[in-house]
């Protein structure tokens, strides 16, 4: 290698190390004193962004705390007792101390954009005229120039979701909808703050109060708590982990031996380790990251995604795409965009296969094609935490759910390196995604064939609950979920 | 070998390098890492240098290779490198199995260190 190499490959490195700490400034600096998103952002046509207010605290994005000052319609307290009352609470699910509903407890904003065109009542008849469950808005207002309200249940906004692109107004104009995880609106956080006072005066002189139709069993201060605190509430991680049973079981299970690899004497595949979270707070704040991201990677939309990403984000793909080999040509739409360092020796391809902005990378995912994710059966390993940012690695599963390799089940590898922004949320920095084929055996244990409940013999109360709770989910979302079933 | 910029050639002699000791004397990995450093191995997690090697030792198997499929890594904002590894191994008589490891190397004091790393065998077991 002589000098002029040498110069170059510094030269580069120093321009790498540049890029590190502009990367490292930018975010550091949006962070501190909130300045408002780029107009670049905006240009990229983000619904989320456009015509919002935006916070003066940090940058928005759909997984914040939605704006303070809003104008417009307020749902009464009957509208939330509507609400509540209307939730299916088996009383044997119920669990001491907890909330009733083990459903609920994730608010989700819907966002009609240009909504102020279109009157209330005629604009939700029209959303529920197409959308596969019914839903109970709650808080309906016109904001600029949207239209927006709440939901509350994974389900119901999953469902919702879908109803994007299907609905058109009177002049044959689309009607987009789109759906973002919100804190609970504030009129049901208030409701709570003075259920809680109510209920302590109540006690405190020794009588129940029976003017009041909502019992304090079914509205507890975990639900408040589960919108605006930080997320170390058991609760809080309940309410997620209903959608990743499997992460539940496994995360239960004692430390495995350390002679589970390769144990020649049985000559059996070892079986797999539970996810490793570190803490109960950065468990939930993983969990429900996961929730909320592949809910819009799901949604067909993956648009919804530039706010999950810092501006300077880095994301590439991974494939053992092999051109030779026909069992793995259904791979080769990620192939394309696939940066295998170990066959890739174009330096120029390999720097223009690492998307680097939020832009470029969304650019990237939209291309992929669509799919849908097995959250139940996520093994996430949270490896290391600083101050700054947080980094895990998700393994699963997911389908393709168009195209030519439709109902091709795939399996992933997806690293993130993300920095809390909220008490909820989190900026993506890094992506780095590995996507192989599914052998048969994983396809047939996933999206086919009905797989019994793993026991868990430490918590038997709660697989049968479970199963309870997938059960209604797949009542609610849709969602053929008889794999899960026994 | 390419026009590679510097660093990443210390990173692939890094990941190289890790790898052939795994397969050769897995007592050595400790050179690699550092007080600081923390790994994740099947979901179990083991900080230091001390616990690491332990944990490396004590793998139940008298030999093993390795070969790699895949690699792909990304700067991060503090001037790391997250370095993504697939591949499948064997070990003693054992059938083929596929695994993904994931380091971050960082340079401290003008010597690259693996700070974390995440070990797990691509195992789907829905049973």
């Amino acid at each position: 290698m002589g000098h002029n190499n040498v110069g170059n490959s510094l030269q580069r490195r120093a321009r790498c190390w540049s890029i590190y700490r502009r990367r490292y400034n930018n975010w550091s600096e949006q962070v501190s004193s909130g300045i408002r998103p780029s107009s670049h952002q905006q240009q990229d046509g983000d619904p989320a962004t456009n015509g919002t207010h935006m916070s003066t605290r940090v940058r928005y994005t759909p997984y914040a705390i939605p704006p303070c000052h809003w104008r417009g319609n307020f749902q009464k307290q009957d509208q939330v007792q509507a609400n509540m009352e209307g939730e299916q609470k088996p009383p044997e699910r119920k669990m001491e101390g907890e909330r009733q509903d083990e459903t609920s407890g994730s608010w989700f904003k819907i966002i009609i954009p240009f909504g102020i065109k279109y009157e209330e009542t005629w604009l939700l008849n029209l959303i529920q005229g197409q959308c596969s469950v019914p839903f109970t808005p709650v808080e309906f207002h016109y904001e600029k120039m949207q239209a927006q309200f709440f939901v509350e249940h994974a389900s119901i906004a999953f469902a919702l979701k879908s109803v994007n692109g299907k609905i058109w107004d009177e002049n044959n104009e689309r009607v987009s909808v789109f759906v973002y995880p919100s804190d609970a609106p504030h009129s049901v956080q208030k409701e709570l703050m003075s259920e809680k006072v109510e209920q302590t005066k109540v006690k405190s002189a020794g009588e129940l109060d029976k003017s009041k139709s909502l019992q304090p069993e079914e509205m507890s201060a975990n639900r408040s708590s589960l919108c605006t605190a930080f997320p170390d509430k058991s609760t809080n991680i309940s309410s997620i982990l209903e959608l990743f049973p499997k992460l539940l079981c496994l995360d239960s299970q004692e430390s495995p031996s350390p002679t589970s690899i390769g144990i020649a004497a049985h000559k059996k595949l070892p079986t797999c380790k539970g996810s490793f979270f570190g803490s109960d707070a950065l468990k939930s704040l993983i969990l429900q990251f996961l929730l909320q991201y592949y809910l819009i990677d799901d949604s067909g939309d993956r648009q919804g995604l530039l706010s999950a990403y810092h501006d300077e984000a880095c994301f590439s793909l991974t494939t053992p795409f092999n051109p030779k080999d026909p069992a793995l040509s259904s791979l080769c739409e990620y192939f394309k965009e696939s940066r295998n360092l170990k066959k890739l020796k174009d330096p120029s391809l390999r720097v223009q296969l690492l998307k680097h902005t939020k832009c470029d990378i969304v650019r990237s995912l939209c291309v992929l094609p669509k799919t849908q994710h097995d959250l139940s059966f996520f093994v996430v390993d949270m490896w290391f935490q600083t101050e700054m940012m947080i980094c895990f690695s998700v393994n699963g599963v997911f389908k393709e759910v168009e195209g030519m390799s439709q109902d091709s089940v795939r399996t992933f590898t997806r690293t993130f390196i993300a920095t809390p922004v909220s008490n909820y949320s989190l900026c993506i920095m890094n992506d780095d995604l590995f996507v192989r084929d599914a052998s048969p055996k994983e396809t047939q244990s996933t999206f086919s064939i009905p797989v019994p409940a793993r026991s868990c013999s430490s918590w038997p109360t709660l697989c049968q609950k479970q199963q309870e709770v997938v059960q209604t989910f797949s009542t609610q979302s849709g969602m053929n979920l008889q794999w899960l079933q026994k | 070998m390419g026009d590679q910029p510097i660093w990443e050639q210390i990173r692939s002699s890094l990941i190289q390098h890790y790898y052939q000791l795994f397969d050769n004397d897995r007592t050595q990995l400790d050179t690699m890492s550092i007080d600081a450093s923390c790994l994740t191995w099947e979901g179990q997690q083991f900080q230091g240098k001390a616990a690491i090697a332990g944990k490396l030792s004590s793998l139940p198997f008298q030999k093993i290779q390795q070969s790699l499929m895949a690699q792909d890594h990304q700067p991060t904002p503090d001037s790391c490198i997250i370095s993504m590894v697939v591949g499948q191994l064997t070990v003693d008589e054992d059938p083929i199995m596929r695994f993904h490891q994931m380091f971050l190397l960082k340079n401290i004091n003008d010597a690259w260190a693996c700070t974390s790393a995440v070990f797990r065998l691509a195992l789907h077991d829905f049973g």
